[in-house]
């Protein structure tokens, strides 16, 4: 039970540390890492919006993005510095997340649901409308953080940020309002019958998932340098959404863990990069029926399982 | 203009209200939202294609065979067996159905030779009502269109199957009760659902490309129409298939392919804030 109660203690500095000393080898080992915890802000995302507080939002790339391309527009036209950039992608982000809550509270769940999924789709052929400021398909160049800092000072940075995302999300997880964003998910009208306005703690959930979301997409772009609409697409948004149904929607390390199998397993079959669409569809496929609460919590049952038949034939051999 | 933008806006209409019925009629008789609908068609429209060369009866007969099999299998063997385990778990399926669409996609890539193709046959002449000209090709499409629509219809009120699956729409645990073999209604429905796709993927063809990201376009189009208007509602859907297929004509004058899908994306926005289920109401059943 100790143990229990202080995983996050442990668990945060591994997660800041580890990583972190990828920083004296550099090179591709580093990228990918880095790659990698952008996606867990990502993922965090998803799971505080969507499995912690029960809001069925699908368009996290359209959030991300926007992040991202608030970035590009600051830096080509307005020559804003990196920090109001990221900062200001962030808020844009977080005002995207908020009108589409307010444009979308009056419907049912699910049509939310396909407004968002299709908010997603749209999102792309939007950058690409507006190819001449964004740079649509081709992608458009960014003199980002990573250049100016160069690439192992700034992965310290995303480690570092991700690290204290992470953090906040299980601080904010356990006081009052993750509390009460817990209570909306199970029962919303039981929530409601205890006096609380579920209203307005949803279009906090909104606003803090967006603001992280543009957060994680600013700090994309900058260590990225470049992104055009097909990094932004559909399967993007579909794939943050299922990170945390990866690792285990019920952990709050379930988004890490998800990350973590999202980003370095496709490393392995990057050789047969013309089937990774099939690959990728049976993986959603096959994820959602035999692992419903997640990798880790699967494998452990099988563990359990093999462990327990172990114990049982011994008992049986020592009885004989 | 206005006259030709109506027409061409009718013709856009009534080849998208194919997949618009199928999306309507999965979610009115199973009650899930299947996301694959529009990219089984796709897949049956490049099968379609690739018969050509044998005639266009035999590549469409392969494209309505291919389309309808990957339907039926699908439902009876994968989603059947799903909604008997976990209910209408809507996570579930928007997941394992964008899975299906994901691989089928990806078969497209790796199956076949070409990634964009379209189907352009020789013009059978242009029809001149007054001062309007319309292509005969495109007459022969809404033509198609709405007789399929239309014998969808008669097949639901005269034949016993098409009132099964009525029944088992209106309730599932009565049409369950009284025999009716509600696996196979599913899984007919999400074959006719897919073979719409296909129609209305291979009519799309005619009038546009179609290429690996054609199916989530339709899926787009599809679910905007059907939510515009009201979804699971077939008239709704198909009315607000002709008011966006006017829609798209008449800003295709203006505006590019890209900002089309913006603008209409906006419509159903505006519609969602003002009449959340739709122009004439959601309803599961048919």
């Amino acid at each position: 039970m100790k143990l229990q109660r202080n995983l996050p203690r442990i668990f945060l500095p591994l997660v800041f540390i580890l990583p972190a000393l990828l920083a004296l080898v550099g090179g591709y080992t580093q990228w990918v890492t880095g790659y990698l915890y952008l996606f867990i802000i990502q993922g965090y995302v998803a799971w505080l919006l969507f499995f912690k507080t029960g809001q069925p939002f699908y368009g996290y790339s359209a959030t991300m993005a926007l992040g991202a391309y608030t970035c590009v527009v600051l830096q080509r036209f307005l020559n804003v510095p990196s920090i109001f950039q990221i900062v200001l992608g962030a808020l844009f982000s977080s005002l995207l997340a908020i009108v589409f809550f307010l444009c979308t509270s009056r419907a049912k769940g699910f049509y939310a649901g396909i407004a968002s999924f299709l908010l997603a789709i749209i999102f792309p052929k939007l950058i690409e409308a507006l190819y001449p400021i964004t740079g649509g398909r081709s992608g458009v160049q960014f003199y980002g953080l990573s250049l100016l800092l160069g690439p192992s000072n700034f992965f310290l940075i995303v480690v570092l940020t991700t690290t204290v995302i992470v953090a906040l999300i299980f601080w904010l997880i356990n006081i009052r309002a993750g509390k009460i964003f817990t209570l909306i998910s199970e029962n919303e009208d039981l929530a409601q019958a205890t006096g609380l306005n579920t209203f307005n703690f949803k279009l906090l959930a909104y606003a803090i998932a967006g603001f992280i979301s543009g957060l994680g997409g600013a700090l994309y772009i900058n260590y990225t340098n470049s992104i055009s609409s097909i990094d932004i697409n559909v399967f993007t948004s579909v794939s943050i959404f299922f990170i945390p149904l990866l690792g285990g929607k019920r952990s709050i390390y379930g988004p890490a863990i998800g990350a973590l199998f999202y980003i370095l397993v496709p490393e392995l079959f990057s050789s047969i990069e013309r089937y990774m669409d099939i690959l990728y569809g049976l993986a959603y496929i096959l994820i959602m029926i035999f692992l419903p609460d997640g990798i880790i919590v699967g494998l452990g049952r099988v563990i359990n399982k093999l462990l327990s038949k172990i114990v049982r034939t011994k008992n049986m051999e020592n009885t004989n | 203009m206005v006259v030709q933008g109506i027409i061409t806006g009718i013709i856009i209409g009534g080849i998208l209200s194919l997949p618009v019925m199928g999306v309507a009629l999965i979610y009115g008789v199973i009650g899930i939202l299947n996301y694959a609908i529009a990219t089984v068609g796709v897949f049956g429209a490049f099968v379609a294609w690739q018969l050509l060369p044998y005639g266009i009866l035999p590549a469409i007969l392969g494209g309505i065979f291919t389309s309808f099999l990957i339907g039926y299998g699908l439902q009876q063997f994968l989603l059947n067996p799903l909604i008997k385990r976990k209910g209408n778990d809507l996570t579930l399926f928007f997941i394992i159905t964008f899975g299906i669409a994901t691989i089928l996609s990806g078969l497209i890539k790796v199956l076949f030779p070409r990634p964009t193709i379209s189907f352009e046959f020789q013009s059978l002449g242009i029809l001149h009502i007054a001062s309007i000209a319309v292509g005969i090709n495109r007459v022969i499409a809404i033509a198609i269109a709405v007789g399929i629509l239309l014998l969808m219809r008669f097949f639901e009120k005269t034949t016993k199957t098409g009132k099964s699956w009525v029944g088992t729409s209106q309730n599932l645990k009565m049409a369950k009760l009284v025999g009716i073999n509600v696996e196979f209604v599913f899984s007919l429905v999400s074959a006719i659902g897919c073979t719409l796709g296909f129609i209305g993927a291979f009519f799309w063809g005619t009038l546009y490309n179609l290429t690996l990201t054609t199916g989530w376009d339709l899926c787009f189009l599809g679910y905007i129409i059907a939510i515009v208007g009201g979804i699971g509602n077939i008239w709704g859907g198909m009315i607000s298939a002709l008011i966006m297929g006017i829609i798209i004509s008449f800003a295709g004058y203006w505006l590019s392919g890209m900002w089309q899908s913006v603008l209409l994306y906006g419509i159903f926005f505006l519609v969602l804030v003002i009449a959340p289920k739709g122009i004439l109401g959601s309803e599961r059943s048919i």
